[in-house]
């Protein structure tokens, strides 16, 4: 447990529009997709996920539906709206501009000064 | 950014709320469970699975608390709880919650009937299309009137120049055909008379307002039944002899029966014909006072004779300026286009109508153009102050209202500190507890406001029947949203500061059982002090308001008129212009009237005038006398009066003397100044045997001054003359000397008029009391208003100090107690006590004093007799207060002085 690391202030929801672009998904689904996907090394706060996931939805990015969960029992699926993968797009496109300034910022050594 | 799709899921929240929130535990319920059955996939019990589930989870109800936070609706979910926690915890306490809203339901629904007068009054617009496309003409003109005759509003500027609505009928014809800006003018009489109508032989008093042909098309006023008036009904004078009636005549005289179209109405003996009815929207171009019939003004001879009175007679002429001129502006055309396509005009016809010699220089006579959207605005400007000065003494009694429920919520709220200091103890925030509190308050507001809105619907014509005012109050989603704005404003005031007080609860203290703690017993005392302050303050402004408004009735009515209203009676009588067709004949009916009626036993003299004393009419001239060498255009008022009328009315004849039977129509003029007069316009000679305006009127008597129009004016300079010698008008006011009283002698009158001409109605019957009462109306509705309203103000301050008295006496039980016990007389704490409410009283009166001086410069034109700082008022208001302070607070000053010191010390 000691390698997991917390989430970055704000990723939560981006995330989760990631998680839901795969395929529509119930709460406890996005929850453990999230987890597959980084390999058990982020860590979530159960419960914090649902208000995050209400306010996606409240913004009109992802849809709620309610259907039968591989157990057979009923659960709250939710997927992307045409709104939300724009969204998505342009904060993935934001991210990776980030990602690759502050990448570039820290390469930085001596002599290219 | 996607607010649609925020306010769509908002809405859903609200509207649907139950059913999301099971859902919303469904969900989480889900995914315990799911987490669950994975962790017993790896081994773990059932049991242990679901408890880790939930460990992990975190706090279930935190979290569900911030996914409605995140859709926005945790707000309303909170308030719908405190607004049930709130209407439960007032149930409780029914006889507060009563006595709550009844005190709000009186200060809301006096503002709200107030306002809804005001509004109307002062703000409406008139019900017609389009109404900002309408303008008034007025004219000014630096000094004195500069026509021979003028009348409806007239005012005199500060720099001396003379304003009025009012226009010559030449002048608004050659108006309305120069006004290319304008759709159309029309023109009205600037006053409204009164007529005897008289329908299927039942004869009453109704008004006229005589108009120009183009009126309804001006104004764009549609006709209900019948047909509107037209421009061919105006076309000969006398002629046209046709009405449109109001829809509140049309009520209550035809039962609004299709009927009355076609009907026959004699107006003053002259048979008219009904030919439409007004809508009940349109009560005339003046808000506030709606004629009972609209006539053609070529009528005017028949309904309002009175207007060329002196003159020539003929709409022609010139020097009578009578008419209000009103046009509508083609669209898009500005005032200042307007004014430049009618100055010519007016310029030209006012040099050559205005040929009096006495003034050269008409051309300064400036035309003005002003917005005509409400109607005239002279009533306005009449009942504006009186508005004014009724929303003020409403607003401190809402204010009254607010400080005392302040106080009773500041004492629940004590009482309640145990709760409070509960819920901040399991962790309520103290902006929660903050919101409760005022939560609570917002109910009672909008309790009181909902009863206040039907107090002032079912008041709001209460004022203006006062006043006789005979507008329609319109009561519409204006007044209700100001209903709801004060309500609104109400709740925070009086529960502001009783919430902001509940966060500051100390949760050690207000957990202990006895509660008694200093620190908040002293916060709370100070509050409670500046609210017992706040309401002596307002009571002194009422008490003031209320003295210098009952010193001004009082006043007035004992001011020296300078005649005697004793015993006199008063009736209106009209001579129909048909049968008394010349003025001899008139003259000859007059004098058997009077003898006649001087016959009645009980009668002791009788006399007739064209003005009744004190009823608000009068008419000035010029008086120039005979002889002088530079003219100086010197104005008079002037009474047209039967023989007897100075005996009769009491006005004593310093010199000369007054009429008598031997001045007849062929006998020399002859006229009564009075000493007013005589002083200005003959300082150093004699003025019996002078005559004067060039028609050898002779002065042949000098009598007392006696006030002519109304009460508050002094008496202006004015002459008599006599009605055998001036015939002019056929209408007259009856005054009648009794020696029993005058109300008895009414049918012996009826009888004695009727003995001479059945016909003949006499109208308008009452005493010149009742008369003089009658101009007094606004100065005893204010008087009555403000000393009701302070009486209560002291009643509810007096509760306030000895409420505030009895907290601190009992918060100090134990203090007083050991006092006595080291030996304080029972003078000294009687005086502890008293001194504290002396303070209060002190604090309030001098507060209320500034707040009162201030405000009184608004009251300062109402007053009679008495400047607004008047020492008496105010030293008098200050010493009722504070005596009913110090008495008040008397009760609980002896009872601290009779504490015994043993059971005080075992009090705690």
């Amino acid at each position: 447990m000691g390698k997991q690391i917390d989430l970055l202030q704000g990723t939560l929801d981006m995330l989760i529009l990631k998680a839901v672009s795969l395929g529509p998904l119930h709460g406890y689904g996005v929850l453990l997709r999230i987890q597959q996907i980084s390999g058990e090394q982020l860590e979530i706060q159960q419960g914090s996920l649902y208000p995050a996931l209400y306010r996606l939805e409240h913004q009109g990015w992802i849809a709620s539906e309610w259907g039968e969960s591989d157990n057979n029992r009923k659960a709250k699926f939710y997927s992307l709206t045409a709104n939300g993968r724009r969204r998505l797009h342009s904060e993935t496109e934001k991210w990776n501009r980030m990602a690759s300034l502050i990448a570039s910022i820290l390469r930085t050594t001596s002599e290219q000064i | 950014m996607n607010l649609v799709a925020r306010f769509r899921s908002w809405l859903k929240w609200i509207v649907k709320g139950r059913k999301l929130e099971a859902e919303m535990e469904a969900e989480v319920g889900f995914h315990i469970e799911s987490y669950a059955a994975d962790l017993m996939g790896k081994g773990l019990s059932q049991q242990e699975a679901l408890r880790q589930a939930r460990i992990e989870f975190g706090g279930i109800e935190a979290h569900k608390d911030a996914m409605r936070a995140s859709v926005g609706v945790r707000w309303w979910a909170e308030l719908g709880s405190d607004l049930r926690y709130g209407a439960r915890m007032l149930g409780k306490s029914p006889g507060f919650t009563v006595v709550a809203v009844c005190s709000l339901a009186l200060g809301i629904g006096a503002n709200t009937a107030i306002f809804s007068t005001t509004k109307t009054i002062l703000l409406d617009s008139l019900s017609v299309p389009h109404p900002e496309q309408l303008r008034v003409l007025r004219w000014e003109f630096p000094g004195d009137q500069p026509m021979h005759s003028l009348s409806g509003d007239v005012e005199q500027t500060k720099a001396g120049a003379t304003t009025s609505s009012s226009f010559s009928y030449p002048v608004y014809e050659v108006l309305s055909q120069h006004g290319e800006t304008f759709e159309s003018l029309a023109a009205f009489e600037n006053d409204i008379p009164e007529v005897v109508a008289s329908v299927d032989g039942y004869a009453e008093s109704v008004s006229v307002q005589l108009v120009s042909g183009d009126f309804f098309s001006t104004f764009q006023v549609n006709v209900t039944q019948g047909r509107a008036l037209l421009p061919s009904d105006d076309v000969v004078a006398g002629g046209g002899s046709v009405a449109v009636i109001s829809d509140a005549y049309w009520e209550w005289r035809f039962a609004r029966s299709p009927a009355a179209i076609g009907k026959t109405i004699e107006v003053n003996h002259i048979p008219i014909t009904v030919v439409g009815v007004a809508p009940p929207s349109f009560t005339g171009p003046r808000p506030g006072r709606g004629p009972e019939m609209f006539m053609p003004l070529s009528m005017q001879p028949i309904v309002d004779p009175s207007v060329y009175e002196g003159t020539s007679g003929k709409h022609e002429d010139g020097e009578v300026w009578w008419l209000a001129v009103v046009g509508r502006l083609k669209p898009h055309a500005t005032d200042t286009q307007a004014l430049a396509s009618l100055e010519g005009g007016f310029a030209q016809v006012v040099k050559t109508t205005l040929t009096s010699k006495r003034h050269k220089d008409v051309e300064r006579l400036r035309l003005m153009i002003e917005p005509g959207n409400r109607g005239l605005e002279k009533l306005r400007n009449e009942l504006s102050e009186t508005m004014r000065v009724l929303l003020v003494v409403v607003g401190l009694v809402l204010l009254l209202a607010c400080a005392n429920l302040a106080n009773l919520l500041l004492a629940r709220s004590a009482s309640r500190k145990r709760e409070w200091s509960v819920r901040l103890a399991i962790g309520a925030q103290r902006s929660r507890i903050m919101r409760q509190a005022l939560t609570e308050s917002m109910i009672l507001a909008l309790l009181g406001g909902a009863a206040g809105l039907v107090l002032g619907y079912l008041g709001r014509n209460l004022v203006p029947r006062v006043l006789h005012q005979t507008a329609p109050v319109h009561f519409d989603w204006r007044v209700m949203a100001f209903t709801f704005a004060i309500s609104l404003l109400a709740g925070l005031l009086f529960g502001g500061f009783p919430a902001w007080q509940a966060t500051r609860t100390d949760v050690n203290s207000g957990l202990k059982d006895t509660g008694h703690t200093t620190t908040g017993g002293r916060s709370k005392a100070l509050v409670g002090r500046s609210l017992v302050v706040v309401q002596v303050c307002i009571s002194m402004v009422l008490l003031i308001g209320a003295g210098l408004f009952l010193r001004t009735l009082h006043n007035l009515m004992h001011s020296d008129r300078g005649f005697q209203s004793e015993h006199l009676l008063l009736f209106d009588l009209g001579l129909p212009e048909t049968q008394y067709k010349t003025e001899v004949s008139r003259a000859a009916m007059f004098r058997q009237l009077q003898a006649q009626i001087g016959a009645i036993p009980g009668v002791k003299t009788v006399t007739f005038s064209g003005h009744a004393l004190l009823a608000g009419s009068s008419s000035t001239t010029n008086f120039d006398p005979d002889g002088q060498k530079f003219p100086q255009h010197n104005h008079a008022w002037r009474n047209i009066v039967g023989t007897k009328f100075f005996e009769t009315v009491g006005i004593p004849i310093m010199a000369g003397r007054g009429f008598n039977d031997e001045d007849s129509e062929s006998s020399p003029k002859v006229a009564v100044i009075n000493l007013r007069l005589a002083r200005a316009l003959f300082p150093d000679e004699n003025p019996i045997g002078k005559t004067f305006n060039s028609e050898h009127i002779r002065i042949v008597g000098i009598c007392g001054d006696a006030k002519f129009r109304d009460l508050r004016m002094d008496p202006p300079p004015t002459y008599y003359t006599l009605y055998q010698q001036f015939a002019a008008g056929n209408s007259a006011t009856f005054e009648a000397k009794a020696v029993v009283d005058p109300a008895s002698l009414t049918g012996a009158i009826r009888d004695a008029v009727r003995s001479l001409d059945r016909e003949l109605p006499i109208t308008n019957v009452r005493t010149q009391d009742e008369q003089i009462d009658g101009t007094l109306r606004r100065e005893r509705l204010f008087a009555t208003l403000t000393s009701g309203f302070g009486v209560l103000a002291l009643l509810l301050a007096s509760i306030g100090i000895y409420g505030i008295m009895a907290y601190t006496v009992s918060g100090r039980t134990n203090e007083i107690g050991i006092r006595i016990a080291l030996g304080a007389q029972t003078g000294q704490v009687l005086r502890t006590v008293l001194r504290e409410a002396w303070w209060l009283a002190l604090a309030g009166v001098g507060v209320g004093l500034i707040v009162a001086l201030a405000m009184s410069r608004l009251i300062q034109s109402m007053l009679y007799g008495l400047r607004p700082n008047d020492p008496i008022t105010s030293a008098a208001a200050a010493t009722l207060l504070v005596a009913i302070a110090l008495a008040a607070s008397w009760i609980p000053a002896r009872k601290a002085a009779r504490i015994d010191p043993i059971h005080a010390l075992r009090h705690e």
